[in-house]
């Protein structure tokens, strides 16, 4: 309690008695002082913080380093998760059937096939490709033109590029037509695409799930790292501690400047994570422009967004003031009676 | 201000610190504990400032129920109580003025208050020239007077001091002990914890002597004001 003696202050100097800001500050005229004490107290907490930081400069760049790269991992692996979905491209585009006809069926043959197939309810197109153009294809695109030129016979079978209707491939992946291609006896092969489309799909998910578990513990690791290097900082100033609380901290007072620093852990850290995918980015830039050539560019390599850096360093922030937070609550929890 | 009704506190290791102990101190009285170490002045002083709570019996401080003071409202009590401790327990990386200023900043005062009430205290310990400094360089007799001006800034209705002159030689402890008397005249209460019976003796002051944790004189020096 602040209670104040009316009476016998006479020798202080003439400056108006102030009582706590909670007693006074609502509803009263002194609601200013007592926001701008408050804005004062935190600006202190936060110059002192990056004190108690700079005061322990190697724990606290070790603290930085773990909790950045435990960011960095799983941001890392999503990153490339979320380009190889990109490099699949959509379902839809993959629904074509590839039909490899028998090398020694001749072109009317192929032809007359490629009619029937046009004529089935569930077939939407057929387009078919002779061996001279598969070969011209082949030499445009794939850059064996010089390998190519050794070839004294054209190798190449006739293929027939079977789209199915859309509700046929509603009903079942893959179609029934795949089965009937695969069983005629002018087929040589039938690569449907859909059917590792959705392979690829179950391993991304599945790789997207364990990236998340993964970011999951890495994030707990942070939250643990920065807990413990507060709980340092803490035993360190448990006296200080002790002597504020017995000139009338209470609990906000004495924990503000470690959530401070367990805020200013988080953020640099966010930005050291930044960092090091802008590096890791940056040393792979040239293979990938390198190898995103050979596929035509048909792919773009993408990194993190704007908005996605953000979240990035919200997040890491949000993790070192709550390591902080739990540091704090635990060592207030003891010390004081009852 | 301050009273004690059959106070008692033993500690968990079974050891009674202070039996059945009732006594009361007035608004702007100012009373010395005394005793042999041991004899429970520290633990009567941490009840004051709920660092500790009875084993039975009712504090009461300030017209607080302390019995009734939940956690939460410890640092509203507190705040209300000025403490010297026999060690000073300055804080050492910050400056004479900041040691100072603490309790005014817990408080929540305004800035510009906060440097004029510092000077204020720091002038009437003597050391308004040592604000800049750092606790180190000065003498434990300043440093003392430092944490008094720390106790006495935010202007609390109750003071009390723990063996203040401790480590002090006896004309410093004697300028310690005038300057809490001189608190007293401006209507503190002022209880200070003391071994030093020849010191005690010289102030005139009320005086309570505990042994073994029981009152066993309550001192009243004939009229003198």
């Amino acid at each position: 309690m602040n209670r104040r003696k009316p009476n016998g202050r006479a020798k202080e100097p003439a400056v108006p008695p102030v009582a706590p800001v909670r007693e006074t500050s609502r509803a009263s005229a002194r609601a200013r002082p007592g926001l701008r004490a408050w804005r004062e107290q935190h600006v202190q907490s936060f110059y002192s913080s990056l004190g108690r930081l700079a005061a322990r400069p190697w724990a606290s760049t070790l603290t930085l380093l773990v909790m950045s790269l435990a960011l960095t991992l799983p941001l890392l692996l999503w990153l490339l998760l979320d380009n190889a979905r990109a490099l699949g491209g959509n379902l839809d585009d993959a629904r074509a059937i590839s039909v490899f006809l028998k090398a020694d069926l001749d072109p009317a043959a192929a032809q007359a096939f490629a009619a029937s197939l046009r004529t089935r309810g569930d077939v939407a197109q057929v387009t078919l490709k002779t061996p001279e153009q598969g070969l011209q294809e082949f030499r445009n695109q794939s850059g064996f033109a010089d390998a190519l030129k050794v070839l004294q016979t054209n190798p190449l079978p006739t293929v027939l590029i079977v789209t199915p209707k859309i509700d046929a491939l509603a009903k079942s992946v893959p179609p029934p037509l795949v089965a009937e291609l695969e069983r005629d006896a002018s087929v040589n092969l039938v690569q449907y695409d859909a059917l590792w489309r959705q392979r690829l799909d179950a391993i991304l998910e599945f790789s997207t799930r364990a990236a998340a578990a993964l970011a999951i513990l890495l994030a707990l690791a942070a939250l643990l790292v920065v807990g413990n290097t507060v709980r340092l900082d803490i035993l360190s100033r448990a006296d200080e501690i002790t002597v504020v609380q017995l000139l009338g901290a209470n609990n906000a007072f004495v924990r503000r400047p470690f959530l401070y620093g367990g805020l200013c852990y988080g953020v640099v850290s966010g930005l050291l994570a930044l960092l090091m995918i802008g590096i890791v980015e940056l040393v792979l830039a040239h293979p990938l422009s390198e190898l995103t050539a050979s596929y035509d560019h048909r792919f773009a390599v993408h990194g993190l967004s704007a908005a996605q850096a953000l979240a990035l360093i919200a997040t890491s922030a949000v993790l070192g003031w709550l390591g902080a937070w739990l540091a704090t609550t635990r060592h207030l929890a003891l010390g004081q009676p009852q | 201000m301050i009273r004690f009704e059959q106070v008692s506190k033993r500690y968990p290791s079974g050891q009674e610190a202070l039996g059945d102990l009732s006594f009361e101190l007035d608004a702007g009285e100012m009373a010395f504990v005394a005793g042999h170490s041991g004899a429970g002045k520290s633990t009567l002083l941490r009840l004051i400032a709920l660092m500790d709570r009875p084993t039975r019996g009712q504090v009461t401080v300030n017209g607080q129920n302390l019995g009734q003071t939940k956690r939460r409202g410890i640092p509203q009590l507190r705040r209300g109580i000025g403490m010297v401790f026999q060690d000073h327990r300055l804080l050492m990386d910050r400056s004479v003025f900041d040691n100072v200023a603490l309790p005014l900043r817990i408080a929540g005062v305004a800035r510009e208050e906060i440097g004029k009430r510092v000077r204020a205290a720091l002038d009437k310990v003597g050391l308004l020239a040592r604000e800049a400094s750092a606790p180190v360089t000065l003498s434990t007799g300043e440093q003392q007077r430092v944490g008094i001006a720390r106790a006495i800034v935010a202007k609390p209705p109750v003071l009390i001091a723990d063996e203040p002159t401790g480590n002090l030689d006896p004309m410093l402890s004697a300028e310690i002990m005038a300057l809490f008397a001189e608190f007293q005249q401006v209507g503190t209460t002022v209880l200070v914890a003391s071994h030093d019976l020849a010191l005690i003796k010289r102030m005139h002051k009320r005086v309570l002597v505990l042994d073994h944790g029981r009152l066993i004189d309550d001192f009243r020096p004939a009229a003198r004001a």
